[in-house]
């Protein structure tokens, strides 16, 4: 599930969150130019179909925007 | 009273006696007095009541030929005329829940009190816990005399034709009815009262019934994206423009099914979103905001998706009940499957 407001999606049991831009534009940013705009909706993209190829435990959320790498899980306690 | 209660007991085929799985089909049969768990239930309800007589029927049959099995229960019941009805406990069994269940009603319909016992997750309590008492027991027979002792004094009220109270207070399984009393203090001392309870850390029950989030399994992870068929779900409330199914904007009861198959993104002058919980305008210049197409097909050409399912769902997530949710949910999910599809991406606003 791609979602703004994640903690929601966690707290409510779904397995794969990720982590999306904002409620009114969940894949990508239209304050960014048309090219950055589409890098981040596509890195956003790109971390879903990824967390669709990893096992998890139960509520996992990963961050398009976690630095240094193009996904990372935290399970919610 | 003029003598002691009359109770008529309901038990499936393995403790009626007769037998286990292979006798699971037997009809319905009427054994004198108590049978089986009817003796615990007879010193259970004490010197006031006496288990007259004990329906026996098999599993099977009650759900397979359940018409005849009413049928033959009511019979049973006009001809003995019995104050209250008991049937179970049936612990964690789904099908046994689901005759009880059938018993109770059955027994009702004839103005014949009932009751029955299970574990709340056994199907029977979702089946008829709005319109049947229900007293929750373990999941296994080892609880039997704990739920014996609880579900005996409820069918001694309700076989003297009493009425119970609230769930919480008489311990069944809540109806998730609601009705309008009179708490005796007005709302703001309760919460009051229950805020001070927690800050001294002193026990307190809050009046709204907490219902806990369904725990799904997770699905296991897809082995080879390349190869895989992904689809995409949203709650953004996206419609085709101008909203030609006539989608609601919150509460819906229904999804809609789109095709996407000739398209290579979403634009926005085929599609907009319609849901009444955020604004829709950013969406209505990019539909991709909150339905990725575009994305997936970049991706589907370079390989790294194997395809891109042809059929999109969507709906507006907002307002909605739990239970309507999750109807959708499995619906989508079912639909999902049988399309072959081996992971969705569900975009949720």
């Amino acid at each position: 599930m791609i979602s703004a407001i994640y903690n929601f999606a966690l707290t409510t049991g779904a397995n794969r969150v990720i982590r999306g831009a904002r409620i009114e534009h969940v894949c990508g940013d239209p304050t960014l130019s048309p090219e950055k705009d589409y890098a981040f909706g596509m890195r956003i993209v790109t971390t879903a179909l990824e967390a669709l190829t990893i096992a998890v435990p139960g509520p996992t959320l990963f961050d398009p925007m976690a630095p240094g790498k193009t996904q990372e899980a935290a399970h919610a306690s | 009273m003029s003598g002691p209660l009359r109770v008529v007991h309901y038990v499936n085929q393995f403790f009626g006696g007769i037998g286990g799985e292979e006798k699971a089909n037997v009809g319905v049969s009427v054994k004198t007095g108590a049978v089986g768990p009817g003796r615990a239930l007879e010193a259970a309800l004490g010197e006031g009541a006496r288990v007259e007589a004990t329906i026996v029927c098999g599993d099977n049959f009650a759900s397979d030929q359940a018409e005849d099995a009413v049928r033959a229960i009511s019979a049973v019941l006009d001809r003995l005329k019995p104050d209250v009805l008991v049937a179970g406990p049936a612990f964690a069994s789904g099908r046994y829940g689901l005759a009880c269940a059938l018993a109770c009603k059955t027994a009702r319909q004839r103005g014949v009190a009932a009751i029955t016992a299970m574990h709340p997750d056994n199907p029977g309590v979702a089946s008829a816990r709005r319109d049947t008492y229900i007293v929750p027991t373990g999941t296994a027979t080892t609880s039997m005399p704990a739920a014996l002792a609880a579900l005996a004094p409820l069918a001694l009220r309700l076989g003297r034709g009493e009425r119970l109270g609230p769930a919480e207070v008489e311990g069944y399984i809540g109806s998730g009815v609601r009705r309008v009393h009179d708490r005796g203090r007005p709302g703001y001392e309760r919460a009051l009262d229950m805020l001070l309870d927690k800050l001294h850390g002193r026990p307190y029950r809050s009046e709204v019934p907490y219902a806990a989030p369904e725990r799904v399994t997770p699905a296991p992870p897809i082995a080879d994206l390349s190869r895989a068929r992904i689809a995409m779900v949203t709650t953004g409330g996206l419609v085709r423009k101008g909203n030609p199914d006539k989608q609601v904007s919150a509460n819906a009861v229904r999804y809609h099914r789109h095709t996407v198959a000739e398209l290579e993104s979403l634009s926005p002058r085929e599609w907009e979103a319609y849901h009444a919980g955020y604004f829709n305008h950013i969406v209505n210049s990019n539909p991709n905001y909150i339905l990725p197409l575009s994305f997936l097909r970049d991706l589907e050409r370079q390989g790294r998706v194997g395809k891109v399912h042809e059929h999109i769902y969507a709906l507006p997530g907002v307002s909605t009940p739990v239970a309507v949710s999750m109807g959708h949910g499995r619906s989508i999910a079912e639909d999902l499957k049988s399309g072959g599809v081996e992971g969705a991406l569900l975009v949720a606003t």
